[in-house]
């Protein structure tokens, strides 16, 4: 008999707003979904779009990219650069046919515990029912297979 | 006079009276159709300059060579009008005085050859304005609409099969005009965000953040694809992003010396309808 299936899900959240609103979710003892991995940077302008390939890389089935509301940003504006690069990240994420339901954004403040703790939820059913993400899998496993002399 | 024979001239007056200490054009290949950079110092050497037909590649980023105009002293080049577009982000970008540059401007509507008037990069800013407007007609239009309305399954075998063919040669990187950095990000092995063997998780990666470091920027030149040795249709992927950038946030690179790299800029009223 096979497990059910667990998504792999990695947050990138800054620290000011989402990361606060996770830790309001966690003090009002909300309960919430335990496969997000949750990674703590110092705003949405820091987040990479090397980290989202990056986690895929490491074999995520689901991403979750979250900040500052625009206009809240700790650093007045770097969720507004963020934005502009996550449109144009997603847009080619999909192109080249990685699909856009795996990867999520969203704005959550520190005092939005609760629109943290659905919004994991609701992400983890949703990749719950795409299921593991086999075709970047695949890739993975070419790489780790035993090279033959 | 033919206009091969009167940019030679042009090359030589600007030569001989020190205007310029050095004129990048086009020389023989290796055959007959093919073209090779040429870098002219001194006046007698200006006959060995061709221009025609074949002379496609864009030749801004020699422009860039470290060191070249550090000396603050001016370089003529031949550049097509995408070639312009690409000395226009190099100048927004800060990595060169459009100044020091002396445009001998040609294009080639249909393969026939065309002088384009002016010499600095304020004297093209209508032709490029006018670029913008214009539906650009790319080789593989056919295969770009295809590949939109494939599933994104059907996309990602798609793009599997083509960067599995990826040797990583980085010709792409070299041939491209934009691509300047001192340190590129593939280069990096601590942390290496990008695998360097020949898998093709590893050229996925590659060519993904490829693309988007030149989202926003790429001028579609072509100089990408005509350098890849096995034949990724590359340009379809520029081509997409720069559409993207330009349906999105009505930004068309190149079209000024002073515009603002769309990736280091934003709008307040930048469009989110994807986030939650």
């Amino acid at each position: 008999m096979s497990e059910p299936f667990e998504p792999k899900i990695t947050a990138f959240v800054c620290t000011y707003c989402t990361y606060a609103g996770a830790d309001l979710a966690g003090t009002s003892r909300l309960k919430y979904a335990p496969n997000v991995r949750i990674i703590r940077l110092p705003c949405t302008g820091r987040i990479s779009p090397m980290f989202i390939l990056k986690a895929l890389q490491k074999g995520a089935d689901g991403i979750l990219i979250s900040g500052c509301h625009p206009g809240d940003c700790h650093f007045t504006h770097g969720n507004y650069h963020a934005r502009r690069r996550w449109m144009v990240f997603r847009a080619l994420l999909s192109f080249t046919g990685i699909p856009e339901e795996r990867i999520k954004y969203s704005w959550i403040s520190a005092a939005e515990g609760l629109k943290f703790a659905d919004l994991i939820n609701n992400i983890t059913e949703d990749i719950r029912k795409l299921g593991p993400f086999d075709q970047y899998h695949k890739l993975i496993e070419e790489t780790q297979a035993q090279a033959s002399l | 006079m033919s206009i091969e024979q009167q940019y030679r001239t042009r090359a030589k007056e600007l030569l001989s009276a020190g205007e310029v200490k050095m004129v990048i054009g086009y020389g023989a290949g290796t055959t007959a159709e093919r073209r090779r950079p040429l870098f002219i110092t001194s006046p007698d050497e200006t006959e060995r300059l061709v221009l025609d037909s074949a002379c496609i590649a864009n030749l801004s980023g020699y422009l860039v060579t470290e060191g070249l105009l550090s000396d603050e002293k001016r370089v003529a080049v031949f550049l097509r009008p995408e070639g312009i577009r690409a000395l226009n982000v190099l100048a927004a970008e800060a990595q060169l005085d459009p100044l020091q540059v002396v445009i001998i401007g040609f294009d080639l509507p249909k393969g026939e050859l065309k002088a384009l008037q002016g010499s600095s990069v304020d004297d093209f800013t209508a032709l490029l304005g006018a670029l913008k407007e214009s539906t650009p007609d790319v080789d593989g239009r056919e295969l770009l609409e295809k590949i939109e309305k494939m599933s994104p399954e059907e996309r990602f075998a798609f793009w599997q099969e083509e960067f599995s063919k990826c040797i990583k040669c980085y010709a792409c990187r070299q041939a491209c005009p934009m691509c300047y950095c001192r340190r590129c990000i593939v280069d990096s092995n601590q942390p290496q965000w990008v695998n360097t063997s020949s898998h093709t998780l590893g050229n996925f990666e590659w060519n993904i953040v490829r693309a988007f470091h030149l989202s926003g920027r790429c001028v579609e030149c072509g100089n990408c694809d005509r350098a890849c040795p096995v034949n990724i249709p590359l340009r379809l992927i520029n081509r997409k992003m720069a559409q993207e950038v330009l349906d999105s946030f009505n930004h068309f690179a190149g079209t000024s010396k002073t515009q603002e790299p769309v990736l280091a800029s934003f709008k307040k009223d930048d469009s989110e309808t994807f986030i939650l």
